[in-house]
């Protein structure tokens, strides 16, 4: 394994020639983009799946995907994933009648428009929201894989990293970046 | 929204996704719980000729611009100077003319070179007091204090609205006045275009009316160029000049005729009144002042403070090429012709006919040209808080396509040109209009700030209200000098105007708030559902899918199958039997009225039905709302529009506005596979 630093003191561990696994510094993300934008260094791809949660991360990793994508003019494609649980056949109609789903997209897509950069949405149903990200960057030839860890402030806040990121992490056959989100100052 | 995609099997077994089809994402967006915000397709056209309409529009007016591509750009000092000062700068190049062309129609031409010069400083001095006490109001009202803001808030409606009428007619003419003068400049450079003058006028009108509806912003670079070429080479001209009356003791061209003519009458002839009238021509120099007064949000931070110092720059700026311009056309004894302006003929004495005349000519041109756009930025905006304020027509606060002022753009390009036509493309001729409604505008706005200080008693109120006192009186007293000497040659026609145009715009008003009156629901009434009963008449042609249709949407309205009937008006009451025997094998329990008319009349009879059913209606109850239920083929094409429902438009409107009655138009739109379908059954 080999640490490779990236611009805007993202970290890059590099164990695969596929591609590169930032984990970011817990410094300000608006700070890091502008940072990156700036350096000719900064990583390329051909197409990323931006995975939206809608967290709070959301906004800041379309913007970074959207700055990132622009030098290469990659593709870009939000996915959204509804979990259908097993009391619901999987084809149920619940996300098209889900305004919140519909947001989150919505909201990316302008995230990318206001970054002057176009995203493709995708909203999907699945029992397993990592599987589906996976699944759906395979099929689209995605060369990464962005998604977001949002700090959660309750319970004396905490990273949760939960299933979905692991299993992406795990089972992607491209690269993966995980965008950390910066700690409270008070909790630094 | 399932797409009707079967699952999507993924790289395991078990993992299996389905795509969701999202169906608003080409045309809305989901920006907040319950809200949705349009994109452009949603308002693009679905027919033919709707879409080359809008590539047309698209051709000479550009895509629509969004809410947010509003450019918020803030101008810097030097940039403000050029945008906000090119209508005050652009008229030192008539101002000079308009105090000499005085003398002369007063039949002094000689007093022209002695007096002149006297005059515009003179003029030069009420710049200054003009200048401060509108330093004032950028202090005072740092988010814009035009005189129609600064007198809503001080006076009230009727101050209000005189200063907006006088603004009006200010930008109107400032618009008609400073195009002509710019294809004066043109053509006094290339004289074969002296006869063109006009049209050249109306097309250049038309080509910034074009560009403003373009949404042409004036915070370009491309705007603040031509002040400063205008600068350089008019400050040029007056250093040259000077420099050679002074050290090489030039007296201008050999005299004219007319300048040995002119020079025999002497200054001892001048009377007040003459002296006055050449003063008050001379003060369409001070035209465009209150602009940066009225701009101070477009500035930098510390947005009043910069305002103010640029007021005052521009100021002196005007004041030393007002009176340079004045001071090397008395040195030279020029004198105003018809084929080349007083500005041109000092041109083209200081650079000779070189290149640097000509280029003279065309930064003059080139300013005021910017000059009258500046109008096309302002005439709108003013109109738009009108209409906001409920003066003026609503449709002048909506924004078109590239987020300008369409309809006040195009009103203000009509009459500036159709003023362009009645002055003969002559600037001479439209400046007795000019002055007056500039001077009771400062004279409002003036006191507007008087009152201002007395109210607020800010920190240095006294010393600022004596600058506004005087200020005001000053402007007052050259309001009534302006009309007063211009009032035969065209100021009448002002004078009249103002109290017109504030009277239209009451009366406007007046409509609004009758309306507003009309429509108020009170806050605290709580609406349940309808009392008022329903009754459904549909007026029938015969059989057919349409009229089928129709019937089955009336049906959808009422609960009560006895409130709804068809009514079928005929001259022959043979098809009338024939029609309703198939109407109750067709369409049984819908109660068909034949109503014969043997006059011919297909109107006149149905809207009497349904008076007399209002009339058989029980007086204790309630009356109920009648729905009358058009059904109406919908024509394929264009063309074809005028052979269909002709008499349902002439019954709609029969009935618009009849009391309790709701108009409903049920259109039958031919879908290709309806073509072979013959059941009834597929119907709606």
């Amino acid at each position: 394994m080999t640490i490779r630093p990236l611009p805007g003191g993202i970290v890059t561990r590099r164990d695969d020639p596929a591609g590169s696994v930032p984990v970011a510094q817990p410094s300000s993300l608006d700070w890091r983009l502008q940072t990156i934008v700036a350096d000719s260094s900064a990583p390329q791809f051909r197409r990323a799946v931006v995975a939206l949660s809608g967290g709070r991360t959301d906004r800041s990793i379309v913007a970074l995907a959207a700055d990132l994508a622009r030098a290469g003019h990659a593709e870009l494609v939000g996915v959204h994933v509804v979990e259908i649980d097993w009391t619901l056949p999987l084809d149920a109609d619940v996300a098209g009648h889900d305004e919140g789903a519909q947001r989150v997209l919505d909201i990316a897509e302008t995230t990318a428009e206001a970054s002057r950069y176009q995203l493709e949405t995708v909203l999907l149903q699945a029992r397993d929201v990592g599987a589906a990200i996976v699944d759906e960057a395979t099929e689209r030839g995605a060369d990464v894989i962005i998604c977001g860890l949002p700090f959660r402030r309750r319970f004396g806040g905490d990273f949760t990293v939960g299933r979905t990121i692991p299993y992406v992490l795990k089972n992607a056959p491209c690269a993966v970046w995980v965008i950390r989100e910066a700690m409270p100052e008070e909790q630094a | 929204m399932i797409g009707g995609r079967r699952p999507i099997t993924g790289r395991k077994p078990g993992d299996k996704r389905i795509r969701v089809e999202r169906h608003h994402t080409p045309y809305f967006r989901y920006t907040g719980p319950g809200q949705l915000t349009a994109k452009a397709a949603a308002s693009a056209p679905t027919t033919a000729t709707g879409r080359f309409a809008a590539r047309l529009k698209g051709i000479f007016l550009g895509r629509p611009l969004a809410n947010e591509e509003e450019l918020g750009q803030r101008l810097s000092k030097k940039k403000a100077l050029a945008i906000f000062s090119s209508d005050a700068i652009s008229s030192s190049a008539y101002a000079t003319e308009e105090i000499i062309l005085a003398f002369i129609l007063a039949g002094v031409g000689g007093a022209a070179f002695s007096l002149s010069i006297e005059v515009s400083i003179a003029i030069a001095v009420l710049l200054a007091i003009v200048a401060f006490s509108y330093r004032q109001v950028c202090i005072a009202y740092p988010t814009g204090g035009g005189s129609y803001s600064v007198s809503k808030v001080n006076f009230g409606r009727h101050a209000s609205l005189i200063a907006a009428s006088a603004l009006l007619i200010d930008y109107t003419l400032t618009v008609a006045v400073s195009t002509s003068s710019a294809v004066e400049q043109i053509a006094s450079a290339v004289p074969a275009l002296h006869d063109w003058k006009v049209i050249i006028g109306i097309s250049a009108i038309g080509l910034i009316t074009l560009g403003n509806l373009r949404g042409l912003r004036e915070a370009g670079n491309i705007f603040a160029i031509p002040t400063y070429l205008f600068l350089g080479s008019a400050f040029l001209m007056i250093g040259m000049g000077v420099f050679r009356i002074v050290f090489m003791g030039d007296t201008g061209p050999t005299p004219s005729p007319a300048v040995i003519e002119a020079m025999k009458d002497t200054a001892e002839n001048v009377g007040i009144l003459i002296l006055l009238r050449a003063f008050a021509s001379g003060a369409v120099a001070l035209t465009g002042t209150e602009a940066i007064a009225t701009g101070v949000p477009a500035f930098q931070p510390p947005e009043a403070r910069n305002a103010a110092a640029t007021l005052m720059a521009m100021a002196i700026i005007l004041a030393t090429l007002f009176i340079g311009i004045t001071f090397l056309a008395t040195s030279f004894h020029i004198l105003p012709s018809k084929e080349q302006t007083v500005i041109a003929q000092i041109a083209n004495h200081v650079y000779g006919d070189s290149v640097g005349f000509y280029l003279f000519q065309a930064f003059t041109a080139l300013l005021l040209f910017l000059a009258a756009n500046t109008s096309f930025a302002a005439f709108p905006r003013l109109a738009a808080v009108l209409a906001e304020d409920g003066f003026f027509p609503r449709q002048f606060s909506f924004r078109g396509d590239r987020l300008a002022f369409s309809t006040g753009i195009m009103l203000l390009g009509i009459v500036a040109a159709l003023v362009v036509i009645a002055g003969g493309g002559s600037t001479h001729a439209l400046i007795p209009l000019y002055a007056v409604g500039v001077f009771i505008d400062f004279t409002i706005s003036q006191s507007g700030m008087v009152r201002h200080w007395i109210s607020t008693k800010d920190p240095g109120w006294r010393y600022r209200l004596v600058i506004n006192a005087v200020g005001a009186v000053l402007t007052f007293v050259i309001a009534i000098v302006v009309t007063s000497v211009k009032f035969t040659s065209g100021a009448w026609f002002v004078v009249i105007l103002i109290p017109a145009l504030v009277s239209i715009m009451l009366f406007i008003r007046h409509q609004y708030d009758g309306q507003a009156e009309e429509l108020l629901v009170r806050d605290d009434l709580v609406f349940d559902r309808p009392h008022r009963e329903q009754r459904v008449v549909i007026p029938v042609n015969g059989i057919n899918r349409s009229v089928v249709q129709a019937v089955m949407f009336g049906r959808s309205l009422v609960s009560d199958p006895s409130m709804l009937q068809a009514v079928f008006v005929t001259t022959e009451l043979e098809e009338a039997e024939r029609l309703r025997e198939r109407w109750e094998r067709q369409l049984p329990g819908v109660p068909l009225v034949v109503v014969e008319s043997p006059y011919r009349a297909l109107v006149g009879p149905v809207v009497t039905y349904l008076d007399v059913l209002d009339r058989a209606w029980p007086p204790d109850k309630e009356a109920p709302t009648t729905i009358v239920v058009l059904p109406e083929y919908v024509a394929r094409h264009w063309w074809d529009r005028m052979l269909y429902n002709q008499a349902a438009k002439r019954l709609k409107a029969a009935l618009v506005g009849r009391e309790h009655t709701v108009i409903a138009d049920v259109p039958y739109r031919r879908s290709e596979h309806h073509d072979d379908l013959a059941d009834a059954n597929e119907l709606p």
